[in-house]
């Protein structure tokens, strides 16, 4: 009986905002076209999707985050591979380095990779922000991609340099086949962490390009239309909770930290 | 597992290399140096030296928002950690259901952390929110009563964060084998008792990493505090990160950079102790 009551008040807890967020999204806030403050309907959903700023700004996100992925995963692959196979000068120092990076928190950096990004030109665009946010997401593929790597016995490199694979052939053909499901965790983690992301995305995006998250921010003004806001907010929420639902045996892996 | 000694490893890191040390190393260098410039325009910059550090080493605001920030830190440890085991032992007695309860727990971690303080915000405005009558009712008002403020800032933090704890130490949890559990209760011995001996080693590794993710993420809360009230009242919450975001704002470039050097060398000392402190764990088993 305790533990269904504590159950009850975990989930009310959770959920509470979330459902707030959902009632608002298809309530009418702001009255227009003779629609009654407080009715309920659809009409805030198609305006998002009807608003020219607003589908360019999912399109952003769902740009640099693609980008972003195949940034981490086509380097992490490789450093991960070094880390898990081979002990070299140097490995824990870097190990430490990536740490660091890892928990930096990104408003400590804001302004310095700002000033950089203008001189580089890369201010306004979706590859500015991916490769920002491979600082945070660069360690987490790394550490998750080593550990599936490190559970792959070594015969397997051995026997496939022994059957004359060169190394990107063993690569391509024998090691990312083995780690696939690694290799979608990683993603997924990399995926969610940047499309959540908040202050770079901003700083990086002073007048075009702006993401979903610095446009939801932008729609609050003199008269703010709260239920636009949160339909905007419950459109932005579904890719995640779609990932999680299908990632949701490997929840711990995103988080794990190694030095 | 032995691994193959060889330096030429060295290549396959180059690429993560290089994308670091252009998104990490040479920020990190152009920001310390930045803060020993007065930087008036880009063009327009003069040498200080220490001056700004020596400024903010001094000034009784740093040391006020420092002590905020880690009153605030050491609350949300205090509050996330024992409360996010609880939550992954109830969970652990669901069974195979359990993983429905990690996503329900993850839920908060995937929302853009902007939209965090505006769902609360929305939940408990005074007229249109679900709890916003029943708070006004009571007397709750986050703007102009500093505690209040406070309360609502830790609780929507917790509601952030706590899923991740709640994750990190079920997974911990989970692998205690079932043996051992069964051998206590034959030996009969206490719930804490079973806590404190057998699970408790096994989710220290997890735990460190949470109150490492959390120390920092807690010291630095920007987003939440800034949305939420912007410091206020007053400067009751304003913690290092809202200094440091009024100076970007401000355009005193050479005082921010200052500012978040100092900031780095916080977070740097926190990763050294975590360090520190794991590596002994592994030294002594």
């Amino acid at each position: 009986m305790r533990r269904r009551l504590a159950l009850i008040a975990l989930t009310a807890f959770i959920l509470l905002p979330l459902t707030q967020a959902v009632i608002l999204s298809f309530t009418v806030t702001l009255p227009t076209d003779g629609r009654d403050l407080g009715s309920f309907g659809l009409m805030n959903y198609a305006y998002v999707l009807t608003t020219p700023e607003l589908q360019s700004a999912i399109l952003n996100s769902l740009a640099y985050v693609t980008l972003n992925v195949g940034l981490c995963l086509a380097c992490g692959l490789p450093a991960a591979y070094a880390l898990a196979r081979f002990r070299f000068v140097g490995d824990r120092h870097f190990l430490l380095l990536i740490l660091v990076f890892r928990v930096t928190p990104p408003v400590v950096l804001s302004l310095p990779i700002f000033i950089i990004f203008a001189r580089l030109g890369l201010v306004n665009s979706p590859v500015g922000i991916a490769l920002v946010h491979a600082l945070f997401n660069l360690p987490v593929a790394i550490w998750i991609l080593e550990s599936f790597i490190r559970a792959v016995p070594r015969e397997l490199d051995e026997t496939a340099f022994l059957d004359g694979h060169s190394g990107t052939g063993f690569f391509f053909r024998h090691l990312i086949p083995a780690i696939a499901p690694g290799i979608g965790v990683a993603a997924f983690f990399c995926f969610v962490f940047s499309w959540i992301e908040v202050v770079f995305a901003r700083i990086l995006t002073v007048t075009a390009g702006k993401p979903i998250t610095v446009a939801i921010s932008a729609m609050f003004g003199f008269q703010t239309d709260i239920g636009a806001v949160m339909a905007m907010t419950c459109l932005s929420f579904l890719p995640a909770l779609v990932l999680i639902v299908l990632m949701r045996n490997h929840l711990a892996k995103g988080y794990v930290l190694r030095a | 597992m032995d691994r193959w000694p060889d330096n030429r490893a060295w290549f396959l890191l180059l690429p993560a290399l290089c994308l670091l040390a252009l998104v990490g190393g040479l920020p990190l260098l152009a920001v310390v140096n930045y803060g020993l410039h007065d930087i008036f325009t880009l063009d327009q910059v003069h040498w200080v030296g220490l001056q700004w550090f020596e400024d903010i080493l001094h000034s009784d605001r740093f040391w006020a928002s420092l002590g905020r920030s880690l009153l605030f830190a050491a609350l949300a440890l205090g509050i996330q950690v024992p409360l996010g085991i609880l939550v992954a032992k109830l969970l652990l007695s669901l069974g195979r259901r359990a993983v429905w309860g990690l996503v329900l727990c993850a839920l908060p971690l995937v929302v853009p952390w902007n939209m965090i303080p505006m769902l609360w915000l929305g939940m408990i405005d005074t007229q249109t929110g679900l709890l916003g009558p029943g708070l006004a009712a009571v007397g709750f008002d986050y703007k102009f009563n500093p505690v209040h403020t406070w309360v609502l800032i830790l609780l929507v933090d917790t509601w952030h964060w706590l899923g991740l704890v709640a994750i990190l130490a079920y997974a911990g949890l989970a692998s205690v084998p079932p043996a051992y559990r069964q051998a206590a209760a034959i030996d009969g011995a206490s719930g804490w008792a079973v806590f404190r001996h057998i699970e408790l080693p096994r989710i220290t590794g997890a735990l460190a990493i949470v109150l490492l993710l959390r120390c920092v993420d807690s010291l630095m809360i920007y987003t939440e505090a800034f949305t939420i009230n912007a410091g206020g009242p007053g400067d009751a919450t304003r913690f290092l990160t809202l200094e440091l975001g009024e100076e970007i704002k401000g355009f005193s470039y050479g005082q921010a950079a200052a500012r978040a050097s100092l900031y780095f060398l916080i977070v740097l000392s926190i990763v050294w102790a975590f360090v520190i402190a794991t590596r002994r764990d592994e030294a002594s088993p």
